[in-house]
């Protein structure tokens, strides 16, 4: 029936759209709140330039996935939306996005448009998705805290040693001063930055395809043990224990904190935010060298059925134009079309250079579960962390996690 | 004979005079009848109709008839969040109870400032839950919060100590957070009740020689009966559908000791989107709610030869 009434809305708009004039359309587009810094600008910059209007409403990060689905059980969706890249197998699989195949092979940038977004927007050999905003995980430290400890303020951690050789320096500087910070409750926030330490040294949390868990590895066991022998010697401070995400960036803005894995979006939000703060941007280690990413942002996904897919087209070549790829970069994400990345880097702060490095060969697990895998505040991921960080059964853990996580891969809808 | 003929003709008129005093009462009950139908039938209908099927947030659904609640059998964390939320309600309803009842006595009757008393009990529970959960969520933190960081300043513990981080101070500091909202409502449900108790019972009492804790217990309490159902029935049914506090200041945590029945409901639903089987695990809530309060209604009921 819904069906039904959505042909016949998409009909009369073909219509009308046909014996009218080109009246000015709005498409409705949601962000979740890690876009609030770029996608208002974005928006703005295009609504100035066109006739055609984009509305855009912000939703916090936990409840953007909720509320999507209920406004499209109700028929009140958004037009697009600005979607977590991991969230776009599960909702092409649940057949609530547009296919797009056919438009985006057309745009001619389309063999530059980053791969690890297209790879998470493809479903079954057609294109559901597109890249739309781009963060890769990067470490971050506080120069001023380093130099104060008597290290050299320039050079970052390459390896896991470095990490907890400089964060204890920096905590014995005292007071308020910790070494290390990272949101010890926060499934999304650890698969960002702590599994990057984890392929940087040759392991997976998951298979290829997303069909096996494999958490029961050295080098997740080795991860582990680095961050509970900072917990141990009190580098970190307290609250990371419940902290369920909210202080994720906010914890090294306060200026205290040493070093905290993070995001390129860090960049950018304390460049504008907390212009005090001189800080230095490398990759994530691995052990013993090397480094990896996790490539992560929104893809940009239309809902099945909307009468506004001229106006979201529009929108969407707009934003990956230089000018659009140039906001996007000057507030808080990396540019997504790698034939013009430079260009839009080029008058900016020179870190972002490392994080679109990182991005280009950042790694994004595949997964139609991912939300109750991974980023679900209840799920098998987040209470592992949480117990391997602060607990004290380590084993017991990871085994229940490793079990719990297959569980619910093999209980998923096949499709 | 004459009696009956003379009677007979009234029954109709009075009969339809009934009948149209009926109808118009009817008429004065429609908005509420109409709310109720719109607003609670006729959602529990759809609610027991999706508890029959496939039904995902989004994408196509498709009627598995009992297999849901099947299903429910063997979901061992919702029976754990079942038992969790069973413990919960034991201990905060006598919790409540325990704050409440002192402060209706101390309350109930006039002395100087009583208004600015009752005032000050009460206030809290006009803050709705979420804002409330948001206070105390900051009140709790470790690191930038309230508690923790004033005993650290005080010198009454030599490291800040995180009481959101294990079960026992999570759960107690959840418990006094419920307890600060919730007893002053309670207050003012038992304090109606306790002025309604007619003072001469009392004072014949008094005359009768009987002290202070036998008047509490042969009066007081025996006359507060239903007032007691009213406030344990509100109680219990607020306790066993908890879920703002938890979600907010516990997201479930630590380690997802503090899920209760309702925010397995809302995990199910909206985060792995099975609106299907969230609605079967509301049905079965919703009978285990609609029994407690039928057990505790017939518990409290009035008793024999009192009014």
């Amino acid at each position: 029936m819904r069906n039904l009434i959505a042909k016949l809305a998409l009909a009369a708009a073909v219509l009308g759209g046909g014996l009218g004039t080109a009246a000015a359309e709005t498409a409705n587009i949601w962000v979740r709140a890690d876009g609030s810094n770029f996608m208002p600008r974005i928006v703005d910059a295009y609504n100035k330039a066109h006739t055609n209007q984009v509305k855009l409403d912000i939703i916090p990060n936990a409840e953007i996935i909720p509320k999507y689905g209920a406004a499209a059980a109700g028929g009140t969706a958004p037009d697009a939306l600005s979607l977590d890249l991991i969230y776009t197998p599960s909702f092409a699989a649940a057949g609530q996005l547009e296919d797009i195949t056919d438009w985006a092979k057309s745009l001619p940038y389309f063999a530059s448009l980053s791969p690890a977004h297209v790879k998470t927007g493809t479903y079954k050999d057609h294109i559901y998705g597109l890249p739309f905003s781009a963060d890769a995980s990067v470490l971050i430290w506080n120069k001023k805290l380093f130099k104060q400890a008597g290290l050299d303020p320039e050079k970052g951690p390459a390896n896991w040693a470095e990490i907890a050789a400089d964060a204890e320096k920096v905590n014995a500087l005292g007071g308020n001063i910790k070494g290390f910070y990272f949101s010890g409750n926060c499934g999304g926030c650890n698969i960002f930055t702590f599994t990057p330490l984890i392929w940087a040294s040759g392991g997976d949390i998951l298979s290829e395809d997303g069909s096996k868990a494999t958490l029961d590895s050295p080098q997740l066991r080795g991860a582990i043990d680095l961050y509970r022998s900072m917990v141990k010697k009190d580098l970190v401070p307290a609250g990371a224990q419940t902290d369920t995400g909210a202080n994720f960036f906010a914890a090294f803005a306060a200026g205290n904190i040493g070093i905290s894995p993070s995001g390129a979006f860090a960049i950018g939000a304390l460049n504008t935010q907390y212009p005090d703060i001189d800080y230095g941007v490398t990759f994530l280690p691995g052990k013993d060298s090397g480094w990896s990413s996790f490539a992560g942002g929104d893809n940009f996904v239309v809902t099945k059925g909307t009468t506004k897919l001229p106006v979201v087209k529009e929108f969407l070549d707009f934003a990956y134009s230089l000018e659009g790829q140039t906001i996007l970069a000057k507030y808080g994400s990396l540019p997504v079309r790698g034939d013009i990345a430079k260009d839009a880097l080029k008058d900016l702060d020179p870190r972002y250079q490392i994080a679109a490095e990182a991005m280009a060969k950042g790694k994004t697990p595949y997964s139609v579960v991912f939300n109750d895998l991974i980023n679900s505040a209840n799920g098998p991921w987040t209470q592992m962390i949480n117990e391997v960080f602060f607990g004290d059964d380590v084993d017991g853990a990871i085994a229940n996690a490793q079990e719990t996580m297959q569980s619910i891969i093999d209980q998923a809808p096949q499709k | 004979m004459t009696v009956i003929t003379a009677a007979t003709p009234a029954p109709p008129r009075t009969r339809k005079v009934a009948s149209r005093h009926q109808w118009i009462g009817l008429l004065y009950v429609a908005p509420a009848v109409a709310l109720v139908v719109v607003f609670f039938l006729i959602p529990l209908g759809m609610t027991a109709w999706m508890s029959l099927h496939n039904w995902p947030l989004m994408g196509e659904h498709s009627f598995i008839g009992l297999g849901n609640y099947v299903a429910i059998l063997r979901d061992t964390r919702f029976w754990n969040a079942l038992r969790f939320t069973a413990y919960y309600t034991v201990i905060v309803t006598i919790a409540i109870f325990v704050v409440a009842f002192p402060l209706a006595l101390f309350v109930e009757r006039p002395r100087p400032l009583t208004n600015l008393y009752r005032t000050m009990f009460f206030m809290p529970a006009v803050v709705g839950f979420a804002s409330a959960s948001l206070l105390w969520s900051w009140l709790l933190n470790v690191d930038s919060g309230l508690f923790s960081p004033a005993a650290y300043d005080l010198g009454l513990i030599d490291r800040k100590f995180n009481l959101l981080a294990t079960f026992q101070p999570a759960f107690w500091s959840i418990i006094a957070m419920v307890v600060w909202k919730v007893a002053g409502f309670t207050m003012i449900i038992l304090m109606a009740g306790l002025q309604s108790i007619p003072q001469d019972l009392q004072e014949a009492a008094v005359i009768d020689g009987a002290g202070p804790f036998a008047r509490f217990r042969a009066i007081t309490l025996p006359l507060m009966r239903r007032t007691l159902a009213l406030a344990l029935i509100l109680s219990v049914a607020g306790s066993i559908l908890a879920f703002d506090q938890f979600y907010i200041i516990l997201r479930g945590g630590p380690r997802n000791q503090t899920l209760t029945a309702v925010y397995w409901i809302f995990n199910q639903s909206f985060v792995s989107f099975k609106l299907g089987y969230g609605a079967a695990l509301s049905m079965v809530l919703l009978v285990i709610l609609v029994a407690l309060s039928l057990v505790q209604l017939w518990l409290l009921r009035k008793p024999e030869g009192l009014d």
